[in-house]
C-alpha cells in the first residue's frame, strides 16, 4: 500500500514536469581547448593541451596516410604496415614498444583508416620521455626482417577472417563501398583483400615507410599533466632529431566521377536476415556542406526519437535494427542508410521507408523540435566526447591533419552546428538526396555469390 | 618497477647481432640509445567522493568532477540474469529492456523524445549479478534526467503492446546471434562450466524462452527487486554535493523499501573435462574457449587468482599472446580473464584461428593451463604483471566514469571502502609463493570446459592427433542451451537427455 501512495505522488510530480518541459536550447557549452601548436625543423607538428586533473599523459600520432593511397594490387597495406610498426626498430626489439609501455601500467595501440594511421599510448605523467623516445625510434629505424613480416601478414589475415569472414554482417561494409564506387580508393575498405594481402612485398614495406612515415606527414598531440616547457624540449630532443625528408607525398587520388543514374543491385550472402542499403555520394569533410549533412544524419538516426528508428523499427517492426548517416571523410563519401529486415517483412517495404524518410528531408524542412533536439544532442557529443585525454587528443590531431592545420575548427565547428539553420538542412538534402545520385543494395540470404 | 623498462632492451641489444634487417630505418646514421629515464612520479589519489545511505535503504555516492559541464547517473540494481526464475530465461533482460519504453506517466515515445531533446542519453542493461539504468545530462538537465531515472526505474508500464514489440526485436536478434560465432562460444562455454547453476544461462534467454515470456513475469520480476534498498546510485559531474542530494532525495526519497528475496545457495559443478564442437560448415575460423570454475569477487584469493591469470593471458605479462601471437602468428587476438561474480566466477581463455590451425592451437593453449599449475610464475614476470596493474591505477580514475565506476564495484561487491586508497599495497602483497598456491588449488588442466565453433569437418582429425579423445559434436542448427547434451531434445538421439528445470 505504501508503495502504491508514493507512485501516485509520483505521478502527479512527473506530470507537473512534463507540462513546464519544452526542449531549451543548447545553453550549455563545452569549454574551449587552450592547444598549442608548434612545428619542428624536420616538418613534425605538434599540439600540446593540459589537463593536470589526473598525472597520466596521452600521446597520439596521426600519419596522414590510410587505405586510400594504398596502390592498386596492394590493398589492406597501410594496416599491414601499421602492425610492423610495432615489430622493431633500431633500439626496440619486436613488441618490445608495446611491453614497455604495459610495463608502466600504460596502454597502447594504433588504428589505421581511410585516411589516417594513428598510434597512441597513455602511460602514468612520468613516462612521457619513454613514449617520445619509442615514437621516435620507430620513426627514424623501422627494422623488419622476413620472419616477422611473414608473421604479422599471418596475424593480419587472422584478423580479417575474425573482423570480416566469420561474422554475419562482416563484410557488409565491403560490399556497400564496392558497389557505390567506381575508380576512388575508397572503393576498397580498410582491412584489403586476401590476394593482395599476399602479395605485400618488403620492398613494398621500404617504399611506404620511406614516402609516408617521416616527419612532415606526421602530427603528434599530447594531452595531459606535463610542464608545457618541458614537454617541447622532449619532443625536440626525441622526435626533433628524426631527418627530414626530401620527397614529395602525391595526393593525386582518382577523383570519383559524378553518379548519373540510380544503381541498383542484388547479391546473396550466408547472413541470417536481408539487409537493405541505401547510399548517396556526398562531399567532404570541412565542406559547409558537410554540416547540415551531419545535422541530417542526427535527424534521421541518434536516438530512440529520431526517424529511422521510429518508421522503420518502432512503428512498423520492418527492421530489426536501422540507422542512417554521412561518412564524411577527407575525399567525398557515402552517407548510407541500413535495415536489417524482420523475419517476415519483404526488403522493398524496408527500402522504400528507408529512401521515404530521405525524400521527406529533401520535402519538408526540419522541424524546429528536432532541430533542437539535434543541436542539443550536438553539444552533448562535444562535451562528452571530450572527458578523456585521449578524446581531447583525437579532436586536436582531427583538425590539423584533416582540416588543413586549422586547430580552430576543434571547437570552432561547435557555432556552425548551433547556426545550422531548417533550410540549409533542406537545401543539402536537395543537392544529395537524389534518385541518380543513389545506390541500393539488396542483400538476401543464401550462397555468396557475386 | 623501473626494471621493467630497461631489462627488454638489453636482450635487444644482443639481439641485434643476430638480426638480418631488411629494412633499414630512413635514418642510417639513427644513434644506438636505451630508454630515457622517467621524471620525478607524481602523487596518485583517488579523488574525493562522499557514499550516502538514504533512509529507505538507498546507496548514493557522489562525485564532483567540473572539467566539463555533463553529470552522470549510473544506477545498478542487485538483481540480474542470476534472478531470472527456473526455466524463464531473458525475464531479467527484457525488464531493462522495458523500463525505458513506457512508464505509467510517459509512454515509450515520450521517454525517448524528453531524453533525445534534452540532448541526453538514457541506457538500461543486465548483467549476470546486476540490472544498470544509465542516465548522462547536461548540467542544467539534472532534474529533468534525475525524474527520468526516477520514472522509468520506478514506473515502468510493461504494456502487453511493448513487450510484443521488443520479444520481436530480441527473437530476430537472436536469431542473428546464432549465426556469430563469438556469441555461440560464449553461452555454450558458460553453459559448460556452470552446468544449470543461473549463471548458466544466457541472458537474452532462448527463442523459446523468449516467446513465453508474460507481462506477469515482468512486473513480478520488478516487483521483487527493484527496490531502494537493493539498489546503488552513483551521481558523477559538474554539480555540488547538495546539488545531488537534494535531487536524489526529490526523485527517490519517497520509495519505499521492502523485503528482498534472497536467493537459494546453489553450488556451481565441480571442474569436468568436456570439449563441446559446435559444427558451422561455413566459418573460416574457429572460435576457441577454455577454462574452468573459479572463485567470487569477495574471496581472499582474488588478487592472487587475478594476477595468476593475468600473467596466463592478460596486460603486462600474456604468455598465451607471446606462444600464439608473437612467436606463431596463430591468431589476431587471445586473452584470459578471472571473472569474478558475487556468488562464484571462472577462468576463461578465449581466441579465434584459421580451422586448419585449431588443434595446434588448442594444444599450446592446454599446455600453458598446465604449466601455469606445474611452474607457477616467476619473479620477472610477477613484477610485469604488478607493475601494469599499479602503474595502471591512475589511468582507470581519468574521467568521471571511470572513478564512479571504481565506487561502484566497491559498493556493489560489499568490499571495504578503504580498498579503493590501497589498491597498490594490496597488488604489491602477492608473492609468487602465493601464485604457485592459487594456481595449484583453482588451476585443474585435466578437468578443463572447452568449446569450439567453426567447421568441424577441417579439424576434428587433428584434435585426435593432439590428445583429444573426446570430443561431443553439435550441429549449429541443433543446438539447445537447456538439455545436458546441447542438442535439442525433438531430435531422434537416444543420447539425448530430457530438458532440466
Amino acid at each position: 500500500m505504501r508503495a502504491f501512495r508514493a507512485t501516485l505522488r509520483g505521478v502527479l510530480a512527473v506530470s507537473c514536469l512534463l507540462a513546464l518541459f519544452v526542449p531549451a536550447s543548447a545553453a550549455v557549452r563545452p569549454p574551449k581547448m587552450n592547444a598549442e601548436v608548434a612545428t619542428l625543423p624536420n616538418g613534425l607538428t605538434i599540439v600540446l593541451l593540459e589537463d593536470h586533473s589526473t598525472p597520466i599523459v596521452h600521446a597520439q600520432i596521426w600519419y596522414h596516410v590510410g587505405s586510400k593511397d594504398e596502390r592498386p594490387g596492394r590493398t589492406g597495406f597501410a594496416h599491414l604496415f601499421e602492425h610492423l610498426m610495432f615489430q622493431g626498430s633500431k633500439n626496440v626489439q619486436p613488441d618490445a614498444h608495446s611491453s614497455m609501455i604495459s610495463g608502466v601500467g600504460g596502454r597502447v595501440n594504433a588504428y589505421t583508416t581511410d585516411d589516417v594511421t594513428v598510434f597512441w599510448e597513455t602511460v602514468p605523467a612520468q613516462y612521457l620521455p619513454l613514449i617520445l623516445w619509442l615514437e621516435a625510434d620507430r620513426m627514424a629505424s623501422l627494422r623488419i626482417d622476413t620472419h616477422t613480416f611473414e608473421r604479422e601478414r599471418q596475424v593480419v589475415k587472422e584478423e580479417r577472417r575474425m573482423r570480416v569472414d566469420n561474422q554475419p554482417y562482416g563484410s557488409l561494409p565491403e560490399v556497400i563501398y564496392d558497389q557505390a564506387f567506381t575508380v576512388h580508393p575508397y572503393k576498397h575498405t580498410t582491412i584489403g583483400s586476401m590476394a593482395d594481402l599476399d602479395a605485400a612485398s618488403v620492398e613494398d614495406v621500404r617504399d611506404f615507410y620511406r614516402t609516408f612515415y617521416v616527419p612532415g606527414n606526421a602530427t603528434i598531440a599530447l594531452v595531459g599533466d606535463f610542464d608545457p616547457k618541458q614537454a617541447m624540449a622532449l619532443m625536440t630532443r626525441y622526435l626533433g632529431a628524426v631527418p627530414g625528408s626530401e620527397r614529395t607525398i602525391s595526393r593525386d587520388h582518382p577523383k570519383e566521377p559524378e553518379q548519373k543514374q540510380e544503381r541498383r543491385v542484388s547479391l546473396t550472402r550466408n547472413w541470417p536476415l536481408p539487409v537493405v542499403v541505401v547510399a548517396y555520394h556526398v562531399t567532404f569533410d570541412g565542406h559547409p556542406d558537410s554540416y547540415p549533412l551531419r545535422i541530417a544524419s542526427k535527424v534521421l538516426s541518434d536516438g530512440q526519437s529520431s526517424r529511422i528508428y521510429r518508421a522503420l523499427v518502432y512503428d512498423r517492426g520492418l527492421a530489426l535494427t536501422a540507422f542512417g548517416g554521412g561518412n564524411i571523410l577527407e575525399h567525398p563519401n557515402l552517407f548510407f542508410a541500413v535495415a536489417i529486415v524482420q523475419p517476415g517483412r519483404s526488403p522493398e517495404e524496408a527500402e522504400k521507408a528507408l529512401i521515404a524518410e530521405l525524400d521527406r528531408l529533401r520535402n519538408q524542412p526540419v522541424t524546429e523540435h528536432d532541430l533542437q533536439r539535434v543541436k542539443n544532442q550536438f553539444a552533448r557529443d562535444y562535451i562528452i566526447g571530450r572527458e578523456s585525454n585521449q578524446q581531447k587528443a583525437m579532436q586536436l590531431a582531427h583538425a590539423i591533419v584533416i582540416h588543413q592545420g586549422d586547430l580552430s575548427t576543434a571547437d570552432g565547428e561547435f557555432d556552425i552546428f548551433m547556426n545550422t539553420t531548417a533550410a540549409d538542412v533542406q537545401r543539402v538534402a536537395r543537392t544529395y538526396f537524389t534518385p541518380q545520385n543513389r545506390t541500393v543494395l539488396t542483400i538476401l540470404p543464401g550462397q555468396a555469390q557475386q | 618497477m623501473h626494471t621493467r623498462v630497461f631489462r627488454p632492451v638489453l636482450a635487444a641489444s644482443l639481439v641485434a647481432w643476430l638480426w638480418p634487417s631488411l629494412l633499414s630505418g630512413q635514418a642510417a646514421k639513427w644513434p644506438s640509445s636505451s630508454p630515457p629515464r622517467p621524471l620525478a612520479a607524481r602523487e596518485v589519489k583517488f579523488p574525493p567522493y562522499e557514499a550516502k545511505t538514504l533512509p529507505n535503504g538507498m546507496t548514493v555516492a557522489v562525485v564532483v568532477h567540473n572539467e566539463q559541464p555533463a553529470v552522470s547517473l549510473r544506477m545498478i540494481l542487485r538483481a540480474g540474469v542470476a534472478q531470472d526464475p527456473a526455466g524463464k530465461f531473458g525475464v531479467a533482460s527484457m525488464v531493462a529492456t522495458l523500463l525505458d519504453q513506457g512508464t505509467t506517466t510517459r509512454t515509450a515515445q515520450q521517454v525517448a523524445d524528453t531524453i533525445d531533446s534534452a540532448g541526453g542519453d538514457l541506457e538500461t542493461g543486465v548483467g549476470r549479478d546486476l540490472s544498470y539504468a544509465n542516465v548522462t545530462i547536461m548540467k542544467d538537465g539534472l532534474g529533468l534526467g534525475m525524474n527520468l531515472l526516477a520514472d522509468v526505474v520506478r514506473r515502468p508500464a510493461f504494456a502487453q503492446e511493448e513487450l510484443d514489440r521488443q520479444r520481436q526485436q530480441v527473437v530476430a536478434a537472436l536469431r542473428v546471434s546464432y549465426q556469430d560465432p563469438v556469441y555461440v562460444a560464449s553461452v555454450v562455454f558458460d553453459r559448460l562450466v556452470y552446468g544449470f547453476h543461473p549463471y548458466g544461462f544466457p541472458g537474452n534467454g532462448t527463442p523459446a524462452s523468449v516467446e513465453k515470456l508474460t507481462r506477469d513475469d515482468l512486473v513480478e520480476f520488478h516487483r521483487r527487486y527493484y527496490a531502494p534498498n537493493n539498489c546503488i546510485l552513483a551521481v558523477v559531474g559538474d554539480l555540488t554535493i547538495d546539488e545531488a542530494m537534494a535531487a536524489v532525495t526529490g526523485a527517490f526519497g519517497d520509495w519505499a523499501r521492502q523485503e528482498i528475496p534472497v536467493d537459494p545457495a546453489v553450488e556451481p559443478p565441480k571442474p569436468t573435462q568436456r570439449v563441446v564442437v559446435v559444427d558451422k560448415p561455413d566459418a573460416v575460423q574457429t572460435e576457441i574457449r577454455m577454462g574452468q570454475i573459479g572463485i567470487p569477487r569477495k574471496d581472499d584469493d582474488y588478487m592472487a587468482v587475478d594476477l595468476a591469470i593475468r600473467i596466463l593471458g592478460g596486460e603486462g605479462a600474456n604468455r598465451l599472446h607471446r606462444v600464439l601471437r608473437t612467436e606463431r602468428g596463430l591468431t589476431y587476438g587471445v586473452s584470459a580473464d578471472a571473472e569474478t561474480l558475487k556468488r562464484s566466477g571462472e577462468f576463461e581463455a578465449q581466441t579465434n584461428t584459421r580451422s586448419e590451425a585449431t588443434g595446434e592451437v588448442l594444444r599450446l593453449m592446454v599446455d600453458e593451463f598446465s604449466r601455469l599449475r606445474r611452474d607457477g610464475v616467476n619473479d620477472g614476470e610477477l613484477a610485469d604483471a604488478k607493475a601494469y596493474l599499479t602503474g595502471n591505477f591512475p589511468l582507470t580514475i581519468e574521467t568521471p566514469n571511470d572513478i564512479a565506476t571504481q565506487i561502484l564495484n566497491v559498493l556493489f561487491y560489499d568490499l571495504p571502502i578503504k580498498e579503493l586508497q590501497t589498491f597498490r599495497q594490496r597488488v604489491n602483497a602477492v608473492s609468487v609463493d602465493d601464485i604457485a598456491r592459487v594456481a595449484v588449488r583453482y588451476v585443474q588442466p585435466d578437468r578443463l570446459s572447452i568449446v569450439l565453433v567453426g567447421n568441424s569437418a577441417a579439424f576434428l582429425d587433428q584434435l585426435k592427433r593432439v590428445g583429444f579423445k573426446r570430443v561431443e559434436v553439435v550441429r549449429l542448427s541443433d543446438l539447445d542451451l537447456t538439455t545436458v547434451d546441447f542438442k535439442r531434445k525433438d531430435l531422434a538421439d537416444g543420447r539425448t537427455i530430457a530438458r532440466q528445470p
